[in-house]
């Protein structure tokens, strides 16, 4: 039954980190930009939702204002911090996005306080059994429905819908997708408003399953999330979601038998290492 | 006078480790997220050695070679992975160690490492052993840079695939700047042990690799004078102005981020483009 | 036999698609063998097989006899291989000068460690000016790179590739992106290399400079050798012929 548990918890696990993967991997895969800062968003959606949700009692409306705002701050952060820096050396944008985060993380820290917060009443809280005593949280039930529709969804409107062919098309080859009349500067606008989106959404639930925000929740996060897209094999999407699920089972299961050896947050780089030595390019990467 | 020792030992020692940094990531162009694991190796060996009752001076080759032992298996791995791979496996390296560390009993685990025995050198004597130390590796760095060696990490840096085409064994190249840079951070993690007396976990994690990597980058990556200046500076910057201390992280990565997007070779370069103008104007 | 370089038998394949099959030719002490082809002729992955960046399943590559298989590119390039890339590639933070002298000091970079030790640049400088003269480059000697037009930058490589004394010099289309007296130019500058003994292997598409310049061709389509030897049997040929007017019909 452990085996059961254990799974279950890394599959909730890596619906989170799927869902803060994915907007990494997007801005890579258009960028070659490791958006560290991204984990700072996801802070943030976990601030608005709580502090939307205590001001209002509506969870829905929580997520929506997170996703929303959260969203319009990526392009921001797209237009002020990365545009500038496309065209110097890859490391650049890198070290100034993570510069970025730990100055958001610490502005957190003075606006919302050191100690954190949590919901006043929180949402979903119940759970129900299924045999032998084994429960399953609605909160958990919530992030995989929620992780499952909302990935399908994108899933299947960048197979089908003009954006979503636009956005691949510009994936594959800029310069082509921009003699087809594709705008480029649009597919970056939508590809950070989405990313930082879900990262938002991500936020909300990590909020809802640990009932507490605080200013430093996007450290774990923002590194795990790194190690995902670079196992993925950096701007895989597919890659990116199955290094996500992996590496959540991976660390349940870790945790109880390599715990007294090493930390679960330092998990996901031995396997990381341990990965990229056998393939360098990532699990699905091309080359 | 004693605070004042402290101070300029806490700066030769930052000193130090920058310039050991700036061997790897300003030489030979491997960017580096995770050197303060380097330190941490040094740190570490050297302060269970010296609890040991093993002299404090024959601890210092050992944190050199325990750390460059981990700086060859980095450096072994940058010759599989590149560019934004390899900074994100230096970096996973960093959180290993400390991950590592935390859970051992051995290594004093969470707590870490307190009451770590004087060197016996004094403070005068400490201070002058640190300070030595730092111009002994900065002479060194300048000498390097001008000799063909350093010729060799200017095109590795800029073009690693061209430097292959001209003859040149790139390989052999960035292992060495590895080993040297992490023996180095070693020796500079020994010295760090025995100036605090007090080690933990946390004084090696992904902060301090990036409070070294903002001093190497806001002075000019590579520029040996330029990671000088701004090691010194911002090393005692938070020791000097209680507020600063508070707001140490913010102030450094906005500090870092404005670097980035305004002046991405740091002060140096900023200096020399500063200088160029004014000669132009005057000419 | 004093072939410099002997290619045979050398098949590629990617996945299904064999790019290069069975190939055979070689490079005598002296040539400027021009190697041309229609697109897709597998000109660029026979390059490669040379240079050691595509492994080929089949056949061998010898340098002066020594099978490079196996071989990393430096220590090709060690062996008396040099290349001069199509897109050129200077190293954009040092002077003309300064790209060419490190490819002059290559008996200071072979041992790492005693490289340390050794600071003098000015032999090599002195010498790297005179191969930037001889490819026209002196006056140019301490611009950067970034300041200059494609043209210079061409003639760069060759420098460079000549700074490594090379037994075999494999140019990789240095004429694409030329304009015509551009061309011209740097084809009479390889033409006068090899009179004065500098064995080349010219990969070509500006078929009108090739055959200008080349005493000897090696003709590639879709993977397979056509034809190998001196230009006017070579141009005769009828599969030759069919390959190119077929390819511009």
């Amino acid at each position: 039954m452990l085996y059961v548990e254990l799974t279950i918890q890394g599959i909730v696990q890596g619906s989170i980190y799927a869902l803060i993967a994915l907007g990494l991997t997007l801005v890579y895969g258009l960028l070659r930009i490791l958006h560290v800062a991204h984990a700072a968003l996801f802070t943030l959606g976990g601030y608005i939702g709580v502090i939307v949700t205590n001001q209002t009692g509506s969870l829905t409306l929580a997520i929506v204002a997170a996703a929303i705002i959260v969203g319009l701050v990526g392009m921001a952060v797209y237009k002020l911090a990365y545009e500038p820096l496309l065209s110097q050396p890859p490391y650049i944008a890198l070290i100034a996005s993570i510069a970025l985060f730990i100055a958001s993380e610490e502005l957190y820290r003075i606006i919302f306080g050191p100690y954190g917060l949590s919901y006043t009443v929180q949402p979903m809280s119940g759970h129900i059994e299924l045999f032998d005593g084994f429960r399953l949280k609605y909160v958990e039930i919530l992030v995989i429905s929620m992780s499952v529709v909302i990935l399908s969804v994108l899933g299947y409107l960048s197979l089908h819908s003009r954006m979503g062919i636009a956005w691949r098309a510009t994936v594959t080859d800029p310069s082509m997708a921009q003699a087809f009349g594709v705008n480029i500067q649009n597919v970056r606008y939508l590809n950070f408003f989405i990313g930082s989106a879900l990262a938002a959404i991500a936020g909300v639930l990590v909020a809802l399953l640990n009932n507490f925000v605080e200013p430093t929740m996007g450290s774990v996060a923002s590194y795990k999330a790194l190690a995902i897209i670079v196992l993925g094999g950096l701007g895989s999407i597919r890659g990116t979601l199955l290094a996500a699920m992996l590496l959540g089972v991976i660390e349940s299961f870790g945790t109880i038998y390599l715990g007294h050896l090493i930390d679960r947050d330092a998990l996901a780089f031995a396997f990381l290492i341990l990965v990229l030595m056998v393939r360098p390019q990532g699990l699905l990467g091309a080359k | 006078m004693a605070y004042e020792m402290t101070l300029i030992t806490t700066m030769a020692i930052s000193v130090l480790f920058a310039l050991s940094l700036n061997f790897i990531s300003g030489f030979c162009g491997q960017i580096s997220l995770g050197h303060a694991a380097f330190l941490g190796t040094g740190a570490y060996t050297s302060a269970m050695m010296t609890k040991a009752s093993i002299p404090f001076l024959l601890t210092l080759p050992a944190a050199a070679i325990t750390a460059a032992i981990l700086g060859f298996i980095i450096g072994l791995t940058s010759l599989r992975v590149r560019h934004d791979f390899l900074a994100i496996t230096t970096m996973g390296t960093g959180f290993l160690f400390v991950g590592l560390i935390r859970q051992q009993e051995f290594f004093g685990g969470e707590i870490g490492i307190a009451g770590i025995p004087s060197t016996g050198l004094g403070r005068e004597g400490f201070m002058a052993l640190c300070i030595g130390l730092a111009a002994l590796f900065a002479i060194f760095s300048i000498r390097v840079r001008r000799s063909w060696m350093g010729f060799v990490y200017d095109s590795i840096a800029d073009n690693e695939d061209i430097t292959r085409i001209l003859g040149i064994n790139a390989s052999t190249y960035k292992l060495i700047a590895f080993v040297i840079g992490t023996a180095t951070a070693g020796v500079a993690g020994a010295l760090y042990a025995h100036h605090f007396r007090f080690i933990g976990p946390d004084s090696f994690g992904f902060v301090e690799s990036m409070s070294v990597l903002a001093m190497v980058i806001v002075g000019g990556i590579g520029s040996t004078a330029g990671v000088i200046v701004s090691a010194a500076v911002m090393s005692v910057m938070p020791l000097l102005f209680q507020f600063i201390d508070d707001y140490k992280l913010l102030l450094y990565s906005a500090l870092l981020f404005f670097m980035m997007r305004f002046s991405p070779d740091g002060l140096a370069g900023l200096c020399s483009r500063t200088y160029d103008k004014i000669r132009r104007r005057r000419a | 036999m004093s072939n410099v370089l002997d290619v045979e038998n050398v098949t590629v394949r990617f996945g299904g698609v064999t790019a290069v099959s069975n190939a055979s030719f070689h490079v005598s002490k002296g040539d400027l063998l021009g190697f041309i082809g229609p697109n897709g002729a597998g000109k660029t992955t026979m390059m490669r097989v040379i240079t050691g960046v595509v492994t080929a399943q089949e056949g061998s590559v010898r340098l002066e006899g020594k099978d490079l298989a196996g071989l990393s590119i430096n220590q090709r390039i060690r062996s008396g291989l040099a290349l001069a890339q199509q897109i050129v590639q200077p190293l954009r933070d040092m002077s003309l000068l300064d790209n060419v002298a490190l490819a002059c000091g290559v008996s200071k970079t072979s041992n790492a460690l005693k490289s340390m030790f050794l600071m003098d640049r000015s032999v090599e400088r002195k010498r790297a000016l005179e191969l930037l003269d001889m490819v026209g480059l002196a006056e140019s000697a301490d611009a950067m790179p970034a300041t200059l037009p494609l043209g210079f930058l061409k003639r760069l490589e060759v420098a460079r590739a000549l700074a490594l004394e090379p037994r075999l010099l494999l140019l990789d289309e240095p004429l694409a992106g030329l304009n015509q007296s551009e061309a011209k130019g740097l084809a009479d500058l390889i033409k006068s290399l090899n009179e004065n003994g500098q064995t080349i292997l010219l990969i070509e598409h500006n078929l009108r400079e090739v055959m200008r310049i080349c005493p000897l061709l090696y003709v590639q389509d879709n993977g397979r050798s056509l034809a190998f030897g001196p230009a006017k049997d070579v141009m005769a040929n009828k599969d030759v012929r069919r390959a190119y007017l077929g390819g511009t019909e």
